[in-house]
C-alpha cells in the first residue's frame, strides 16, 4: 500500500512539473502551446492524487499497520467513519487531502477551456501556476512529511521507526495508536477539514489567473471576470468549514464555545476576510474599471495568507516558536511563502506600468465609495488578526518573554470592525455609483431607519437590556429592512410593469441579478450570525450542580432530572454517562451527556448533550461522575441557533447563483429589448 | 388624515423609538456574572495552551475562576484582580496585551493602519466637480 502511494505521489511530482512547463510555455507561445499539449499533465496529476489518497484510505481501512501514519493515528477499534477522517487527522496525511484537491481544482479548471479551439493563454499560464503550487505539495509529501513511511521497529502498539524507502523489510505493530481522541469524538470531524480544504485551496485559482496575467502583461478584466465564479466556490466552501469548524468545537469542547481566537482559527479566518474584500473589490473593478492594482494586491494576499495559515497550523511554531523547526516541514512552509511573497510581488512591480491608473472616484459618497470603505474594513480586520497572531511568535523569538495576545485583544478590534462592516453592508448596496446625493440616501434609508428602531425598541421593552446586543439588533435588523425595503421596490416596480401580483414578483427579480441578490442573501446570513453571537453571549446562563439520581433542578424554565448514570463499554473507548430528563411543559427530552475515556490518554473527553430549541439551546456537560453521583455544568445559550443559520445563509447566498436558474423572459420582456 | 399630520405622527414615533433605543444604549449593563466571566477570559490558564481560565475545563482553571468570583464578590476592582494575578504569574498571564511596554506597538499598528488605510481612501477622491449620479442599483 505504501509502495502505491508513494507511486502516486511521484506520479503527481512529474505531471505537475510537466504542467508547469508546458502551461507557462503555453502562456508565451501560445500557438505552440495548448489544451492537448496540458491534456496528459494534467490527467496525470489527477490520478497520481487520486491513487495517493486511495492507498492512504485503504491502509487505514484494512489496518495496515506497516504503513506508520495508519499505525499512528488509526486502530482497530477506531469506528469506520474515523478511520476515513483519520485520513486527514495528522499533517502527514492531511497534506494528501490538500493535494488531491489542488489536483481536482487544476483538472476542473483544465476542464473548463479544454474544447476551445483558438489558443488561451492566459489559461495556459494560470494552469502552469497551479502545477508549480502542486509541485511544491507532493514535493513535500515525498520528503519532509511523507504519509506512506513504512514501519521498521515497534514496541507493539504504534509504530517506533519509520522508513521511507517503501521496500525496507517491514514490522507490523499489534495494534495501532488510534486517532486523537478529541478528533474522534463527533462525526462533523469528517466534513469540516474536507470543506476547510475546498476553500482553502480552491484561492488558488484566481491567484493563479492573477499570476498568469501579469506573467503575460495583460492586467485587464479578463482574468477577474474568468475567476469570479472559482472565487464564488472557494469562498462559500471556506465560510462554510469555518461555520462547520465553531459547530463542532460548540459540540465538542464541552462550554459552549465555537470561536477562541486562537491561531488555528485566526489562519482560516485571515483569508477569509481577505477574500471577502476581493470578492467585493472584483466586482467593482468589472463594473466601473477601478482598483484594478488592488485586486491583484488582494488576490496575492489571499493565496499568501491561506500559505501563511498552513505555516502556523502545520509547523507547531504556535506551541513554541522554537519548536518548529523540530520539524523540517515548518521551515519549507516558511521559504515557500518568502517565495511567493518576493515572487508575485515583485511580478507585480516589474509590470506595475501595465496595470492602467485607476481613474480617481467621482465622489466618496457613492457606490464606489462604500466598497472602498468595505474593502479597508475588511483588510484592516484582516491586519488586525494577523497582527494579534504573530506578535506573540516575534515578540518570543526576538526577546524570549511570553506575552498573551488572546480574546480580549481581538475582541476589542473585532467589535467595532464588526459593527462598521454591518453598516457599511446596510447602506453601501443602496448607495447609486458614480454620486449620491444626501436626499436620495436619506430617502432609501428612512424607513429601513424606523423599522430597525421598532425593533431594537420592542427588544428593549421585553427585557433585554444589554448594550452590544441592542446595537447588534438595531444595526442588523437596519440592514435586513434595508434589503427587504430594496427587494419591495424593486418586485413592485417590475410587477407594475409586467402586470403581474407584487410577492411572487420578489423571486423573479432576485433571479434576475443573481450576483447581486446572492449577496443580499450572503449579508443577511452574516448580520444574523452577528446577531446570534451577541444574543447568545450576553444572556447566557451557567449553573453547576451536583446531583444524585432522582434530584431534580430547575434551570432556565426547565425541569432537569438526573435519572440515573451509565457506563458502557464500546470498542475504542468507555463511556461514562448521565440520563438527564429534561421537562418544559409538557414537552420531555431525554438527554445523555458524556466522558469518554480512550486508552490513549489519561484525560477524560467530554460529549457535551445539547437540546436546541427555537427559544435557544440547554447544554448540559457532565464534569464529574462517581458511584455516588455526577456534577453537571448547564448552560442556557438562547438563540445561539442564529450563528449557525447566519453561518449557512452566508454560504448560501454564494451559492445563490447556482441554485436558481434565471428566469425566463416573457414575450414582453423580449419584446421591450 | 391629511399628508401634514401623517408626517407629524410618524416623525414622532420615530422619535420615541428612537429614544426608547438609545436609552437602552447609554444604560444598558453587564451583570455581575460577566464580570467574573469577562475577567477570567483576560486570565491565561497557565497549563493550557492559549485558553483562558474561563473557558478551560482543567482543575487549575476552575480554581483560579473560583478566585475570580471571590474576589468580584468582594467588591474588588477589575485591575485589583488582575494585578493579583499578575503578582503572582508575571504579565504573561495576561491575555490582555496592555497598553504599554513590549505590547504597546501591538495597539498601536492598527491604529496606524486606520491612519493609513483613510489617508489612501482619501487620496482617491477626484477634486474636480463630480458627475451627475448613476440610476439606482
Amino acid at each position: 500500500m505504501a509502495a502505491l502511494g508513494l507511486l502516486g505521489v511521484v506520479v503527481s511530482i512529474v505531471s505537475a512539473a510537466v504542467l508547469t512547463v508546458r502551461g507557462l510555455y503555453g502562456a508565451f507561445r501560445p500557438e505552440r502551446g495548448g489544451a492537448g499539449s496540458l491534456r496528459w499533465p494534467v490527467i496525470g496529476l489527477l490520478a497520481g492524487g487520486v491513487l495517493a489518497m486511495v492507498a492512504l484510505e485503504a491502509a487505514l481501512l484494512a489496518d495496515d499497520f506497516t504503513v506508520a501514519y495508519v499505525a499512528n493515528n488509526s486502530a482497530t477499534t477506531t469506528p469506520f467513519l474515523y478511520k476515513v477522517a483519520s485520513a486527514w487527522a495528522a499533517l502527514e496525511g492531511s497534506l494528501v487531502l490538500w493535494g488531491l484537491v489542488l489536483a481536482g481544482f487544476t483538472f476542473l479548471v483544465w476542464l473548463g477551456s479544454a474544447r476551445r479551439a483558438d489558443p488561451d493563454p492566459l489559461w495556459s499560464g494560470a494552469l502552469g501556476i497551479m502545477g508549480l503550487v502542486t509541485v511544491f505539495f507532493y514535493v513535500l509529501m515525498a520528503t519532509v512529511s511523507n504519509p506512506f513511511e513504512v514501519c521498521t521497529a515497534t514496541q507493539g502498539i504504534g509504530c517506533g521507526l519509520e522508513s521511507a524507502w517503501p521496500f525496507a523489510s517491514t514490522v507490523e505493530p499489534i495494534e495501532g495508536l488510534g486517532p486523537n481522541p478529541l478528533l474522534q469524538n463527533h462525526p462533523l470531524m469528517a466534513v469540516h477539514p474536507p470543506t476547510l480544504y475546498v476553500g482553502y485551496v480552491g484561492l488558488t485559482v484566481p491567484f493563479a489567473f492573477a499570476i498568469s496575467a501579469l506573467l503575460r502583461g495583460e492586467s485587464g478584466d479578463d482574468w477577474l471576470r474568468r475567476t469570479r465564479s472559482w472565487t464564488r466556490i472557494a469562498w462559500l466552501f471556506l465560510t462554510a468549514g469555518i461555520v462547520l469548524g465553531g459547530l463542532w468545537s460548540y459540540e465538542v469542547l464541552g462550554w459552549g464555545g465555537y470561536w477562541a481566537w486562537d491561531p488555528v482559527e485566526n489562519a482560516s479566518f485571515m483569508p477569509w476576510l481577505v477574500a471577502t474584500a476581493f470578492l467585493h473589490s472584483a466586482a467593482v473593478q468589472l463594473r466601473r474599471g477601478v482598483l484594478q492594482a488592488w485586486n491583484f494586491i488582494l488576490v496575492i494576499a489571499t493565496f499568501s495568507l491561506t500559505i501563511l495559515g498552513t505555516f502556523l497550523t502545520r509547523s507547531g511554531v504556535i506551541v513554541s516558536v522554537h519548536s518548529f523547526t523540530q520539524s523540517p516541514i515548518g521551515p519549507a512552509l516558511l521559504w515557500f511563502l518568502m517565495f511567493v511573497l518576493v515572487g508575485s510581488i515583485g511580478l507585480f512591480a516589474m509590470r506595475i506600468h501595465t496595470v492602467s491608473s485607476a481613474p480617481r472616484l467621482d465622489s466618496l459618497a457613492s457606490r464606489e465609495g462604500m466598497f472602498l470603505v468595505n474593502n479597508l474594513l475588511l483588510t484592516l480586520f484582516a491586519f488586525v488578526v494577523l497582527t494579534g497572531t504573530l506578535y506573540p511568535m516575534v515578540i518570543e523569538a526576538i526577546t524570549g518573554d511570553q506575552v498573551g495576545v488572546g480574546r480580549p485583544f481581538f475582541d476589542r478590534m473585532a467589535i467595532p470592525l464588526s459593527f462598521a462592516l454591518i453598516l457599511a453592508m446596510g447602506i453601501g448596496p443602496f448607495t447609486p455609483y458614480r454620486s449620491a446625493r444626501p436626499a436620495v440616501v436619506w430617502q432609501r434609508i428612512r424607513n429601513p431607519l424606523r423599522v430597525a428602531l421598532a425593533a431594537t425598541a420592542v427588544m428593549i421593552l421585553f427585557g433585554y437590556r444589554n448594550g452590544w446586543q441592542i446595537l447588534a439588533v438595531l444595526t442588523g435588523s437596519f440592514v435586513i429592512a434595508l434589503a427587504g425595503r430594496q427587494l419591495w421596490t424593486a418586485a413592485r416596480t417590475s410587477a407594475a410593469k409586467q402586470g403581474r401580483p407584487v410577492l411572487p414578483e420578489t423571486l423573479r427579480v432576485m433571479r434576475r441579478d443573481r450576483p447581486y441578490w446572492g449577496g443580499q442573501i450572503a449579508h443577511v446570513g452574516v448580520v444574523l450570525l452577528a446577531i446570534g453571537i451577541a444574543v447568545s453571549a450576553n444572556n447566557s446562563v451557567e449553573g453547576d450542580f451536583d446531583l444524585v439520581p432522582g434530584d431534580t433542578v430547575q434551570f432556565a424554565g426547565h425541569d432537569i432530572t438526573f435519572v440515573g448514570p451509565f457506563n458502557r463499554q464500546e470498542p475504542n473507548r468507555r463511556v461514562l454517562g448521565a440520563t438527564v430528563e429534561i421537562r418544559r411543559g409538557g414537552d420531555v427530552t431525554t438527554l445523555e451527556p458524556r466522558l469518554n475515556q480512550y486508552p490513549t490518554t489519561t484525560q477524560s473527553i467530554a460529549s457535551p448533550a445539547v437540546r436546541t430549541g427555537l427559544r435557544g439551546d440547554l447544554y448540559l456537560s457532565l464534569a464529574a461522575i462517581d458511584s455516588s453521583g455526577v456534577r453537571l455544568e448547564i448552560f442556557w445559550f438562547p438563540f445561539i441557533w442564529l450563528v449557525w443559520v447566519g453561518g449557512f445563509l452566508a454560504a448560501l447566498g454564494a451559492a445563490w447563483g447556482w441554485l436558481v436558474p434565471a428566469p425566463r423572459r416573457t414575450a414582453k420582456e423580449v419584446v421591450r429589448e | 388624515m391629511s399628508e401634514q399630520v401623517r408626517k407629524w405622527i410618524a416623525g414622532v414615533v420615530t422619535v420615541a423609538l428612537a429614544a426608547v433605543v438609545v436609552t437602552g444604549l447609554i444604560i444598558g449593563e453587564d451583570s455581575e456574572q460577566d464580570r467574573v466571566r469577562a475577567l477570567g477570559t483576560r486570565i491565561k490558564c497557565p497549563v493550557c495552551q492559549g485558553e483562558s481560565i474561563a473557558e478551560s475545563p482543567s482543575e487549575t482553571a476552575t480554581a483560579m475562576m473560583d478566585i475570580v468570583g471571590e474576589r468580584v464578590a468582594a467588591g474588588q476592582s477589575d485591575d485589583q484582580i488582575i494585578d493579583y494575578f499578575t503578582e503572582r504569574y508575571g504579565d504573561g498571564i495576561l491575555l490582555d496585551p496592555p497598553f504599554a511596554g513590549r505590547t504597546l506597538l501591538l495597539w498601536l499598528l492598527p491604529l496606524f493602519a486606520v491612519a493609513g488605510g483613510v489617508w489612501m481612501i482619501l487620496g482617491r477622491r477626484r477634486t474636480t466637480a463630480p458627475s451627475p449620479e448613476e440610476s439606482t442599483i
